[in-house]
């Protein structure tokens, strides 16, 4: 199945470079601008169910690497073929300096929470996103606290830390 | 009832009737409450040491915190507990709330719990088991027998610093303070 896959995503998209580090783990390296068309052709495919949206901060290339990670529904015969044993997991590599990427609601519709939470842990602006408000945090960060860059004990010390005592602030009046 | 009790009731009949009437807040944060159904329920039953769970703040008087508290959280749990009425206990559950347990150095978890609300007694472990709970809830008996389970009282007086705390971390709140805020030195 693995086999068949590969060759088809090779022939339809020349570029991509695909490994298979174990028999149930396909991982598709792509250009950023040829995700959406991807996505697409997988999800006619089968692989239909969107896990994740995931993002790997590299500092040192100065990359933000989107990691969509999808996989089969099971047939009504419950088995598991090959096909719904396998995790299909598509990388692609955006700058840091200006983190803008294509949302992929069009393709996924639960891609929306995904790219929100992206955006306000990693700061990636997604374009045409219907809403792009924070999802969990409740503060403004200067740094989108899981960049590699955020300095989480200088934050604690900052903020946290800096919250007296109560016992400590009424013996001193 | 216990006979060797009897001067305790006589002497302090409100007391006792605090310590054996504990309802505590349906109230999950973190990892903790895992313990707290099987402690609730039929295996350690907790309703032996007079705990039951309460279906609502303003009807209950102990207040379990069983995990990490997040900024968020902090703001529900303020919320919460300035509706209970007094006499109001609580107990910090795991040691998240502590001191930040494995959290210490995280970017949206609030370390030291008593500097928002005063906490009557804490119960170290990650995860403490339910015989813990118990042990905790015989050493409040104990603190409210000698009056030193005191937090709400402390509250009160303190509310300013209190109130001070809970602005610095969560900005501007969006409830008018509880007490009224002099200058601190009543």
């Amino acid at each position: 199945m693995n086999k068949i896959l590969r060759d088809e995503l090779q022939s339809v998209f020349g570029a991509v470079r695909i490994t298979t580090p174990e028999n149930t783990r396909v991982i598709i390296n792509a250009k950023k601008d040829t995700v959406l068309p991807l996505l697409r052709f997988l999800k006619e495919k089968g692989y239909q169910h969107l896990a994740l949206i995931s993002c790997v901060d590299w500092i040192e290339a100065q990359e933000l690497e989107m990691v969509y990670i999808l996989s089969a529904y099971l047939g009504s015969d419950h088995a598991f073929s090959d096909k719904e044993q396998t995790n299909v997991i598509l990388k692609t590599r955006i700058s840091r300096e200006n983190p803008e990427f294509q949302t992929v609601i069009p393709v996924f519709q639960n891609a929306e929470p995904y790219e929100r939470e992206l955006h306000e842990l990693y700061g990636i602006r997604f374009k045409n996103h219907p809403r792009l408000v924070p999802l969990f945090l409740d503060r403004e960060y200067s740094i989108p606290p899981f960049r590699k860059d955020f300095d989480t004990r200088r934050y604690v010390k900052e903020v946290f830390d800096q919250v007296p005592f109560v016992e400590k602030e009424a013996e001193k009046v | 009832m216990d006979r060797n009790q009897l001067i305790k009731w006589l002497k302090a009949p409100a007391k006792m009737s605090h310590k054996y009437s504990l309802h505590a807040v349906y109230f999950c944060t973190g990892c903790g409450i895992i313990e707290v159904p099987p402690s609730i329920t039929a295996r350690w039953d907790a309703e032996r040491f007079g705990v039951l769970p309460a279906a609502s703040p303003r009807q209950s008087n102990l207040f379990l915190i069983t995990g990490y508290v997040s900024v968020k959280t902090l703001k529900a749990i303020i919320r919460t507990y300035e509706q209970m009425p007094d006499p109001k206990f609580t107990v910090g559950f795991g040691s998240c709330p502590i001191n930040g347990g494995m959290y210490w150095d995280s970017y949206n978890t609030i370390k030291h719990l008593d500097k928002y609300i005063p906490v009557d007694g804490w119960i170290a472990g990650c995860m403490p088991r339910p015989e813990a709970i118990f042990i905790g809830v015989t050493h409040l008996w104990t603190l409210i027998d000698k009056g030193m389970a005191n937090g709400y009282q402390k509250y009160r007086d303190r509310y300013k610093y209190y109130r001070a705390n809970q602005e610095q971390v969560l900005g501007t709140l969006d409830w008018p303070p509880l007490l009224p805020i002099g200058d601190g030195n009543e």
